[in-house]
């Protein structure tokens, strides 16, 4: 205990002397403390699942490995799952059970592996030994980029195989088969090719674990293209557990094959099946060796076995029966004779890229999807959702001022919608609208009218919504005679102004402008791309097999941002590395690319952020990962973009390539950058930057907005659906005079004291994913220099003259910390009695005024005041809310002065009863008075039956305590009705009351003479000793 | 001279407290005893009953709860006057108040079997985590509360859920800077949250015949205030027993 004393009172020494000059770092961890960000989804229309894990014996148990959202873990067999994997990139490509400890080991190779487009990247390969509590990451793979198999030997752990893909958009070395024989000590690459070519699938003789087979694969994507296919392509086998490896094409067609999908079956180990992409379309699609790889023959060519196969490779074979396959594919198929015919599977989400069969039972099957995970309880024809999967994958998204605000935005492969930011009983999938079809990207409300405009792929269609008439028209821009063929990106630009509510900007190689909300469009800028004409042939990007779907069209405009203080100002992003900007309105445009510092040529302009902090203030984001160059870039310029200055600094991670920024608006330092790996935040101006990553997964954050009235900071992620911090203002006051203080309250807006009451169901929320809601509380926000350890620390709210209200718990953390007050004062003490009362459940809101704060830390005391106010959409006048205010404190006060006779009644009760049992002589005197107390008591509260259908006829106490709660809990005025009631519950306890003198005028008389006597004390506790006592 | 020998002893500490970086578990869990009372001082104890409350939105509700290094425990909490056994443990026996009936009712038996397996959760599970059959280990740094913290894992034994097995997994947080146990997460095995983390933040250390105790305790993010504890306090036999039996 000594040792302890003397050690806290060193260490409180010890900074002071040693770091009185220092200056606190404006970043890290603690800096949030603990502000923490909420998500609300959605998860009704899921995202894209890369890879599905089942657990060999256990079938509760199953994983799935997410495209951009982590890895998810159920435990109750497929109904709901929680994610695991939150402290990592969650880009995952593969996840893996140690087939002898599967409880306990995990494998997770990251990077998802159906290489479209849009795919984020991996962080190398991870492990965990304790069932996905914890992760340590295996080092060899750091620049894998995308690993698509882990396999490991099951009679010995130590022996894992690992397929690395490799990188998308640039040569690697790392791509190949790795193999450890020390459980991932060290690795030994055992199959390469070439720095184009990747290994697919890489599996196992389910009979003879030194027997491997193999898929290699050539492919590369651009921003412009992509091919699938090459002479090294091949499936190699190997029946020496790695160390030689052979091509086995017997059967095939000569020339480059593409991405090939393979499967052994578990019950047949000569059984192998291949989907291949081949020169020769006939023979496309899938094939089959009986003999384990030593012939191949050709089964099936059609549509569902050779769509996309970058997208759809993965083939599944029945663990029972070697004749039953299923393949992903855009609908999915099955096949029941060996692989003759299929047809499709039941509806579910197109694109099925991942498929499995229940280790016990074949009529269950799991898909995974471009939306979530799918269930199937007969055989593959219907199938239903999982519901509490929120991986929805946003490029956009955007919010508006409604109260509470709305959030829009755009999906990978799920349309566009707008959801509120908060909803009665959270944000559920029932309170998302859908706005668009296709691929949706950027999403906008109309400033001032009920109008949405949202997209799809490549401005395809650009719609505009009425939202209160529910009516759509089309009108993205459209060539007129003399035009040049318009390009637009997959995820066209459009923004809307913030000083013409009508005028509506979308972007092709020009930038068009309508005044009457896209009903008509005028070109007011030359082509501002680079116009390269090897980047615009898209009709034959895909390779082998073409796919032409309009992702890869280049050399167009990406962002257009109009000057929030001057509508003539306008910036403009190119897909091909250009800045532009205009200052008279599109007349004149400058291209000030050349002006822009350590940005390689031609480097996609992500995101442009016009300032409100001055006309000439911008913010440029680059980003150029479809180079291969994962590097993080954002500069800014004050004059127009003459000058940049890059605003990067170490502290962001070298591969967090950057998609979005977002300024604050009221403090120029304060930003927030938008990174493949999460949240990056400053409060200097990019000179240190702070990981954010409370409740904030490593997620791709695509789109930031920051809602202006509530300062919300709200993100669209590629993954994890939307994450918005709520309000973020402390961060503006965040300096070194603050960080100093061993304590420092920010300032906090009077608070509108919300009113609201309605029902919110809950219906089905047992396994849906339901969104957090803002608090509508008060936030009493502060920061601590140290974390709160040793000795008290409690909080209560005062009001001005002192008097406690309520109390509340303080946070302990070091940095921010965020306390919620629901402006409630105490509870009413309840009479006693045999069951409860509703009425004891309801505490008083205080009125509109000023309140004091009231930290204590140990001997230190901090105040801080706070203001409320009421809400302004409020029902009643000011002087019926005060009646209301006034009429609760009144019952109030009645059922406290009720709770304290019924406490006088059970004093006077139980030492009657004492002097029954051992004084004969007062025996009469004290049963007398107990009888007629009981009397009383069982009139005042109940005495018998229980909380549910054998209840008992409500006493005084209940119909007290319930028009105490209807009055108190209401924002309305009182009614006509609560008066009347009142007046008949008042008369009723006034005459209780006499009836209670009267009784302690003639039996308690007799009974307190009888006590005097006898040197007898009834001691009684007075009113207050009674109440204080809660 | 007092003074110095203070100050000396205080430098010492200083200078011991913050261990070195190589870490072993053990060394944090005996650092951890050693800063709270002394690991002979802890293993004396045969039980605290502690005095509180739990404040939910403006209702305070009185709670006691009870412990012993036996396993026994019981949580009362007082609502409206009434005073109820929110669920009790005997040693053999797990029950439960009904709210409905206010009447106590046995628990299931998977979950008293349960209760069985890690019944040496109090004072602490580490305290002589070796003869209880638990296993640590040191995992890492990790900022916690704001806090620079050590992070050891403990594997208690592997419980029953819905009738299959299920490991008993937690993780402790430590404070580099003083020593004390500040945050815990345990992995829910069942219910809406199974698969996630349960957290539990302890503060307001104080010094009570000589052990320190975290007066603050939040669980899940409910908060619950102390005012008092009472080293083993004296109780009557049947005192943990199912009422019937009383």
């Amino acid at each position: 205990m000594k040792k302890l004393i003397l050690t806290i009172f060193a260490l409180a020494l010890l900074p002071l002397s040693a770091m009185a000059q220092e200056e606190v770092t404006l970043k890290g961890k603690e800096l949030f403390g603990d502000m923490r960000a909420r998500h609300i989804g959605p998860a009704l229309m899921s995202g894209r699942i890369n890879d599905l894990e089942l657990h060999p014996t256990n079938t509760r148990i199953m994983y799935a490995g997410t495209a951009g959202g982590g890895v998810w873990k159920s435990s109750d067999g497929g109904a709901t799952f929680a994610p695991i994997f939150d402290d990592h990139v969650q880009s995952i490509g593969v996840v893996t059970l140690d087939p002898k400890n599967p409880d306990q080991v995990i494998w997770v190779g990251t990077g998802e592996t159906w290489t479209r487009n849009s795919v984020s990247v991996g962080d190398g390969l991870f492990r965990s030994t304790d069932g996905g509590g914890t992760w340590k990451e295996i080092p060899g793979f750091e620049n894998s980029e995308r690993i698509a198999s882990v396999v490991i030997d099951p009679t010995n752990s130590d022996v894992v195989y690992v397929g690395v893909l490799g990188a998308l958009w640039s040569d690697s070395e790392d791509r190949g088969v790795y193999k450890t024989t020390d459980g991932g000590k060290t690795w030994n690459k055992i199959l390469y090719v070439n720095p184009a070519t990747g290994a697919g699938d890489v599996i196992m003789d389910p009979k003879n674990p030194n027997v491997l087979y193999t898929s290699m694969w050539e492919f590369r994507r651009t921003g412009w293209g992509f091919n699938s296919g090459g002479e090294n392509s091949a499936i190699y086998k190997s029946t020496d557990a790695g160390k030689t490896w052979n091509k086995i094409h017997n059967g095939f067609p000569a020339g480059k094959l593409g991405r090939i999908g393979l499967a052994v079956a578990p019950s047949d180990n000569n059984r192998l099946y291949a989907v291949l992409e081949t020169e020769d379309k006939e023979k496309n699609g899938l094939w089959v060796s009986k003999n384990a790889g030593q012939s191949w023959e050709h089964l099936n060519n059609d549509f569902g076995l050779v769509v996309r196969p970058f997208y759809f490779s993965r083939i599944t074979v029945d663990p029972r029966n070697p004749d039953i396959i299923l393949k992903g594919g855009l609908s999915g198929s099955i096949s029941r004779d060996g692989g003759k015919t299929f047809k499709n599977l039941g509806n579910m989400h197109s694109d099925i890229h991942d498929i499995v069969f229940h280790i016990n039972d074949s009529d269950i099957i799991y898909a995974g999807t471009d939306g979530g995970v799918y269930r199937s309880w007969n055989g593959g024809t219907t199938f239903e959702i999982v519901e509490n999967l929120p991986l929805s994958q946003f490029y956009h998204i955007s919010t508006d001022n409604a109260e509470p605000y709305n959030v829009y935005g755009g999906l990978q492969d799920n349309g566009s919608w707008w959801g509120p930011s908060s909803s009665p009983g959270g944000v559920e999938a029932r309170d998302w609208n859908s706005v668009g079809a296709g691929d949706g990207f950027r999403v906008l409300k109309h400033p001032t009218k009920n109008i949405v405009y949202s997209e799809m792929q490549g401005a395809e269609n650009v719609w505009r919504i009425d939202v209160d008439k529910n009516r759509t028209k089309t009108i993205q821009p459209l060539p007129k005679k003399g035009d040049a063929e318009l390009r637009f990106n997959w995820n066209a630009p459009m923004a809307v102004s913030a000083h013409v509510p009508d005028r509506f900007y979308m972007g092709s190689q020009f930038v068009h402008r309508s005044d009457n909300m896209g009903d008509s469009w005028t070109i007011i800028s030359p082509d501002l791309t680079t116009n390269d004409p090897k980047k615009q042939d898209q009709s034959s990007s895909g390779g082998l097999s073409v796919d032409n779907s309009g992702a890869e069209n280049h050399t167009t405009i990406f962002t257009i941002a109009e000057s929030p203080l001057d509508q003539n100002v306008l910036w403009v992003g190119t897909d091909d590395g250009n800045v532009q900007v205009t200052q008279d309105g599109g007349a004149n445009w400058t291209n000030v690319t050349p002006n822009l510092v350590g940005i390689p040529a031609n480097t996609w302009v992500y995101h442009i952020e016009a300032s409100v902090h001055g006309k000439g203030t911008a913010y440029a984001v680059f980003e150029g990962h479809t180079t291969g160059d994962m590097k993080p870039y954002t500069l800014k310029t004050t004059d127009f973009g003459k000058t940049w200055k890059s605003i990067i600094s170490d502290d962001i991670d070298a591969r967090a390539f950057v998609r979005n920024i977002q300024e604050d608006y009221v403090n120029e330092d304060l930003l927030f950058l938008g990174t493949e790996f999460g949240l990056y935040i400053t409060v200097d101006g990019g000179e240190n930057w702070s990981h954010f990553t409370n409740n904030m997964p490593p997620v791709a954050v695509h789109f930031i907005d920051m809602q202006k009235a509530t300062n919300d900071i709200v993100m669209g992620t590629h993954g994890r659906g939307v994450i918005i911090i709520d309000d973020i203002s402390p961060l503006r006051e965040i300096d070194q005079e603050v960080l100093s203080k061993d304590v420092h309250f920010f300032d906090t807006e009077p608070v509108t004291m919300v009113e609201e009451g309605g029902f919110s169901g809950g219906f089905g929320n047992e396994t849906q994913f339901v969104g957090g809601n803002k608090p509508t509380s008060a936030r009493i926000i502060y920061y601590l220099k140290k974390r709160h350890t040793f000795g008290k620390m409690t909080m209560e709210i005062q009001d001005m003259e002192g008097n406690t209200l309520t109390t509340l718990t303080p946070g302990k953390s070091k940095g921010i910390n965020v306390v919620n007050w629901n402006f409630n004062t105490k509870s009413p003490k309840m009479a006693a009695a045999k069951t409860l009362s509703f009425g004891g459940f309801t505490a008083p809101r205080v009125p509109a005024g000023k309140y004091k704060v009231v930290l204590t830390k140990g001997k230190d005391t901090y105040e801080h005041i706070i203001e409320t106010t009421y809400d302004n959409t409020a029902i009643t006048t000011l002087a019926e809310r005060k009646n209301q205010e006034e009429m609760t404190q009144t019952m109030f006060k009645m059922v406290e002065d009720l709770a304290y006779m019924v406490y006088e009644i059970g004093e006077m009760q139980t030492k009657a009863q004492e002097v029954i049992n051992n004084n004969p002589k007062g025996k009469k005197v004290a049963q007398q008075l107990y009888d007629a107390l009981e009397d009383l008591r069982t009139d005042l509260v109940v005495t018998t039956g229980d909380n549910y259908v054998a209840s008992a006829e409500p006493e005084l106490r209940e119909r007290m305590g319930d028009l105490y709660a209807n009055i108190a809990g209401s924002y309305d005025r009182v009614t006509g009705a609560q008066m009347q009631n009142y007046g008949l519950i008042k008369e009723e306890f006034e005459k209780e009351k006499q009836r209670f003198e009267a009784i302690k005028n003639k039996e308690g008389k007799k009974f307190m003479k009888f006590l005097e006597k006898n040197d007898m004390e009834l001691k009684l506790a007075s009113k207050e000793e009674f109440l204080g006592d809660k | 001279m007092k003074t110095l020998k203070t100050l000396f002893i205080a430098l010492l500490v200083v200078a011991l407290a913050p261990l070195a970086q190589a870490q072993t578990a053990d060394e944090i869990i005996d650092n951890y005893f050693e800063i709270t009372g002394g690991k002979a001082n802890w293993e004396k104890l045969e039980g605290a009953k502690m005095v509180g409350s739990v404040n939910m939105q403006g209702m305070e509700i009185p709670i006691e709860m009870f412990q012993m290094t036996d396993g026994r425990q019981l949580l009362k909490i007082n609502f409206q006057g009434q005073e109820m056994v929110q669920y009790a443990f005997d040693g053999e026996e797990m029950w439960a108040t009904n709210f409905m009936t206010m009447a106590a009712e046995k628990s299931d038996a998977e979950t008293t079997e349960n209760m069985k397996k890690n019944v040496g959760d109090f004072p602490s599970p580490f305290l002589n985590y070796k003869e209880k059959g638990y296993t640590v280990e040191y995992i890492g740094e990790e900022t916690k509360e704001g806090a620079e913290t050590y992070k050891v894992k403990l594997t208690q034994k592997p419980i029953m859920v819905d009738g299959k097995e299920e490991p008993t997994i937690s993780y402790h947080y430590f404070d580099k800077d003083n020593g004390v146990l500040i945050l815990t997460e345990t992995r829910v095995n069942q219910g809406p949250m199974a698969g996630q983390m349960s957290m539990s933040t302890f503060s307001d250390y104080q010094e009570v015949n000589g052990l320190y105790f975290p007066f603050s305790i939040s669980m899940g993010g409910q908060g619950v205030a102390l005012t008092d504890i009472v080293i083993d306090p004296e109780l009557e036999e049947n005192f943990f027993a199912f009422p019937e039996k009383k």
